[in-house]
């Protein structure tokens, strides 16, 4: 198995006392708690510490800790059977093999070892995991509703109910109507219960991957609308792209930049709506669009312009003037 | 599975007292003292029974987390949350102005 520095990972001394372990905990939990942390890596770090925290607060799992030796963080070890004995484990029955056993597992058969035997040999109702997940989708998916798969780390036990981590991969149904940061439960998809123990939940939570046409708030989405300063002028009619395919949108002579033009229930389908209902709405940004350089025909309609319009979009300026002087 | 399998954990949907303690590991007596303290709003303060939005699950399983991990009580958790509470309505209000605002420099 793989050492850990549970000192290290705290910060501590080896000699720290009880009060330094626990001052160093809630500094760092503080720091890295992951429902409060805004650091990526906040959940694994967090993940660290109070595992560090679990053993070295306790007197005799930190005894037993202190007696593995000190090894490199990472380093390949295992304990000794003499170890096993000491510390009764349910690692020592039997066959005492550490083998494919985290130091994590080990300490967390120290406590359940005090607390009479694993989980294989506990009557009583023991509940499944919970587990919480991030679902990264894209846009489309979530428009359509989607089937995802989901690696998570779960605790799985043998029969001697011993408890080792194991990756697995879960499908999980994302139901229409859900976009970027929302929630679902989903009853009974979480870890299995034991000895009667009703069925973890999965909690999901939808992660929008960005999308190269669509912003997305809420239900709602918005889309740039780029028009040319003659379609802008005159009015014209626009195809616009939705998540149901293009749509003709209508767009009023004398059009402005950053007007917003709204396509009623064009956006994300809320939930609940199976009867077909509620949905987002779609906004156009309007965005007048100059070409990059004018050929000569065009400069001369340009200056054609210029010169026969009286169309003044400062006027506001010179009145502000005058009011001043 | 099921459709009624999936809760919707945000306001369109009502959850009971009795399923936020037992989606949290708090008690009821601490779910009580949130809506006290301001953590947790009703939406039905008045009634003797209470039911709450959905969205409020993901509040008070964060309470439970936060209690157990950061070793609070219910004050300490009360102002944690609603500072969290906070912050994520800034957020929420920060993307809404950037999905609002259009993408420059692409044309």
């Amino acid at each position: 198995m793989k050492y850990k520095d549970y000192y290290g990972i705290l910060g501590v001394e080896r000699t720290a006392s009880e009060d330094d372990i626990k001052k160093a905990y809630r500094k760092l939990a503080r720091k890295y708690h992951p429902d409060v942390s805004k650091d990526p890596k906040g959940e694994e770090k967090f993940k660290d510490v109070a595992e560090a925290y679990q053993t070295l607060k306790d007197t005799e799992k930190r005894a037993a800790y202190d007696r593995l030796g000190k090894h490199q963080s990472g380093e390949d070890f295992e304990p000794s059977r003499d170890w096993g004995k000491e510390f009764n484990t349910q690692f020592n029955e039997g066959h005492s093999s550490f083998e494919g056993v985290d130091l994590s597992d080990l300490f967390a058969s120290l406590s359940r070892g005090r607390s009479g035997g694993g989980r294989g040999n506990a009557s009583f109702p023991i509940p499944g995991e919970d587990y919480e997940v991030a679902a990264q989708i894209n846009l489309e998916d979530a428009y359509r509703g989607t089937q995802v798969a989901l690696n998570l780390s779960v605790p799985v036990y043998d029969e001697q109910g011993r408890m080792r981590r194991e990756s697995r991969t879960f499908q999980a149904r994302i139901p229409k109507g859900a976009t970027d940061g929302q929630r679902l439960r989903l009853r009974g998809q979480g870890g299995k219960g034991h000895h009667g123990g009703r069925d973890g939940d999965l909690y999901l939570t939808i992660k929008l991957n960005p999308h190269s046409l669509f912003r997305v708030d809420g239900h709602d989405l918005y889309i740039d609308l780029p028009l040319t300063p003659w379609e802008a002028a005159r009015g014209a009619t626009i195809e616009v792209p939705t998540l149901a395919g293009a749509v003709n949108l209508k767009v009023a002579p004398a059009t402005n930049s950053g007007q917003q033009l709204r396509l009623g229930k064009r956006g994300l389908p809320k939930p609940g709506g199976a009867a077909g209902g509620e949905a987002g709405d779609l906004f156009a940004l309007v965005k007048i669009v100059m070409p990059p350089a004018l050929n000569e025909h065009e400069q001369a309609l340009f200056r054609q312009l210029a010169e026969g319009s009286t169309f003044d979009p400062r006027r506001h300026f010179k009145e502000e003037n005058a009011n001043a002087s | 599975m099921q459709v009624n399998d999936i809760l919707w954990l945000d306001r369109s949907q009502r959850v009971s007292i009795s399923e936020l303690v037992d989606l949290s590991g708090l008690t009821e007596g601490e779910v009580r003292e949130l809506v006290e303290f301001g953590a947790l709003v009703p939406t039905n303060p008045q009634e003797v029974a209470w039911t709450f939005g959905a969205d409020c699950v993901v509040t008070v399983r964060k309470a439970g987390r936060l209690r157990a991990d950061l070793e609070l009580d219910t004050h300490a958790l009360a102002l944690a949350l609603t500072l969290l509470e906070q912050i994520q309505s800034l957020e929420a209000e920060l993307s809404q102005l950037r999905a609002q605002r259009p993408a420059f420099g692409r044309w």
